[in-house]
């Protein structure tokens, strides 16, 4: 066989291959194929800040971006979604979709731009795997790309400050990951019992924020209720990745069926409740002087 | 103040009913509204046409202005302004109408699923041709946008617009890409939608949802408006099952007042 594909991405810690979401996609899509790569971590090397992670090397080619890389193995004939229908691949792509709006943003918030987390967990992380003397500039310049992100996508005025923009993100964070835990049920993975590569993006987007020991997470707090999620999560750490991934005391093998879904019927009402509140807030900063203001001052 | 205060609060302004001089703004039509601000505002007014709720159309040059979030379209209920077909479902489900109740979880999911995969794709397929292709910039949409303005204003606001885009575009990754990739983009969320439908009449089975507006409104403009050359068409064209839906559609609820328009 032809020398193997190797692949870029940022270093393991906290019982995971990679911290890095678009890594572990990639990572956790190989092991689910069957491909092999010879990963390359970027850590201590100038290629943290020269290189867009994670890049897969083949031959003479080089694919970036999680989706280009999942269709470059696809078309190396490293399929995980043989076996699904048609519907099932439209219904990948949605939920895709559903991750990158709605989850991403919250994530980067928590991890780049929380102010109690940036300074405990990331930049410390970042900083003690860069070399000299990028690690001045590396973790500064993907938080303040994680701070555009958000509000150039999510923040629209009056909502221009990223305080208020939080809660609304949070809440739609928070409902993204109910709607997932609704689709995923008692199952295994997503589309019965053989991961595919839906069962990699989620993973990548939910394992380190299960993984991570964050001082401040009302994310982590929420996902930690949701047990189907977390179960999922480990069965892929403990069977592909071979890691010694300590069981979540609350985390139980045998599924629990009542309890889990009356957890998420309280936690769907939560996340209502929660929406609800905010576009009240919304209203009030939106009552201006040419609009006639509501009949009940809030107290 | 508690939840519950502010549940009951909500409950309250949101239980008057319907009015019957509700309006929906826009731009302009014949002159300044784009491909992107066109769909989501045909998408608002399929849904209020679905739920049986009347609603006038009102095109102003300023409508972006007025909007509460800066986006068109944007409704005014009694005393309240609400924008965004997403802010709009929630509140006509506050007053009692909504199309989605009889989904189960699991669909729910699904159907939020897909309205994000029409946003996250079709809707930044069509800023992006609109305002980061040269070509289209220059020839229609920087035109079209100024159009209401005298100079220098037009020019400021257009090249402003344009600017704006183009930052969004590169924060989300998007400006790597080119035309070809964003036509190809096109045509897999128009497959995926394309194999959800099947052979269904909607995409719930029987019952149209805020999904069908939003996949109509996008569809029924990217056919029918008139861009630099036919690709988008063409890409769209190439399903028939979308195309059907989209007449059916068209032929349930906008009969009244369209129905020499041919796709």
């Amino acid at each position: 066989m032809a020398e193997p594909m190797e692949l870029l991405c940022w270093g393991g810690d906290w019982d995971l291959p990679s911290v890095h979401t678009d890594s572990l996609i990639v990572l956790a899509y190989a092991k689910f194929s069957g491909a092999k790569l010879a990963v390359k971590s970027i850590d201590w090397t100038w290629r943290t800040i020269t290189a867009s992670v994670p890049q897969l090397h083949y031959e003479a080619s080089t694919v970036t971006e999680p989706t280009q890389i999942l269709n470059f193995l696809r078309k190396q004939r490293f399929n995980a979604d043989y076996e699904l229908t048609a519907k099932q691949g439209a219904d990948t792509m949605a939920y895709i979709a559903l991750l990158e709006e709605k989850l991403r943003p919250a994530l980067l918030h928590t991890f780049w731009v929380d102010a109690d987390n940036y300074a405990n967990l990331t930049r410390p992380w970042f900083t003690s795997h860069s070399p000299f003397p990028l690690n001045f500039f590396v973790p500064g310049r993907q938080a303040s790309l994680a701070l555009s992100r958000i509000l150039l996508t999510k923040a629209e005025s009056p909502l221009l400050n990223i305080t208020e923009v939080e809660g609304k993100i949070y809440s739609e964070a928070k409902e993204c990951l109910n709607l997932l835990s609704h689709r995923l049920g008692n199952f295994h993975f997503f589309f019965g019992d053989t991961p595919t590569s839906l069962d990699a993006f989620v993973f990548g987007h939910i394992a380190p924020l299960i993984k991570a020991p964050l001082p401040s997470g009302q994310l982590q707090k929420h996902l930690n209720q949701l047990d189907n999620l977390c179960q999922f999560c480990n069965t892929i750490l403990k069977n592909y990745f071979n890691a010694s991934a300590e069981k979540r005391t609350d985390c139980s093998p045998t599924a629990i069926h009542d309890p889990v879904d009356a957890n998420l019927q309280k936690l769907t009402q939560l996340v209502n409740k929660e929406s609800n509140l905010i576009e009240k807030m919304d209203d009030n900063l939106r009552s201006s002087p040419q609009h006639r203001p509501n009949s009940t001052p809030p107290s | 103040m508690s939840l519950a205060a502010e549940a009951f609060v909500s409950q309250i302004a949101a239980a008057e009913p319907w009015p019957e001089k509700a309006t929906l703004y826009q731009p302009l039509k014949e002159d300044q509204i784009l491909l992107s601000d066109s769909a989501s505002s045909l998408a608002v007014q399929t849904f209020l046409r679905m739920c049986g709720l009347p609603v006038q159309v009102s095109c102003c040059a300023n409508a972006e202005y007025m909007s509460p979030s800066g986006k068109v379209p944007f409704i005014h209920v009694g005393n309240q302004v609400v924008s965004e077909l997403g802010p709009i479902v929630q509140f006509i489900k506050a007053k009692g109408h909504s199309l989605s109740d009889g989904l189960d979880d699991v669909q729910r999911a699904e159907m939020k699923a897909y309205m994000e995969l029409v946003n996250n794709m079709l809707l930044t397929a069509e800023l992006y041709i609109q305002w980061c292709d040269d070509y289209t910039a220059t020839e229609i949409s920087r035109p079209r946008y100024s159009s209401p303005y005298s100079w220098p204003l037009n020019h400021i606001l257009a090249y402003q617009k344009q600017w704006e885009v183009r930052r969004k575009m590169n924060a989300i990754g998007w400006s790597g890409k080119n035309l070809e990739q964003v036509y190809e983009d096109v045509s897999q969320c128009c497959q995926a939608l394309s194999q959800r439908l099947g052979t269904q009449p909607y995409f719930f089975n029987k019952q149209p949802t805020e999904l069908d507006a939003l996949v109509f409104g996008h569809l029924f403009t990217i056919l029918t408006t008139q861009l630099t050359n036919d690709e988008l068409a063409e890409k769209v064209k190439s399903y028939t099952n979308l195309l059907s839906f989209c007449h059916r559609i068209e032929q349930t609820y906008f009969k009244e007042d369209k129905g020499s328009r041919s796709v």
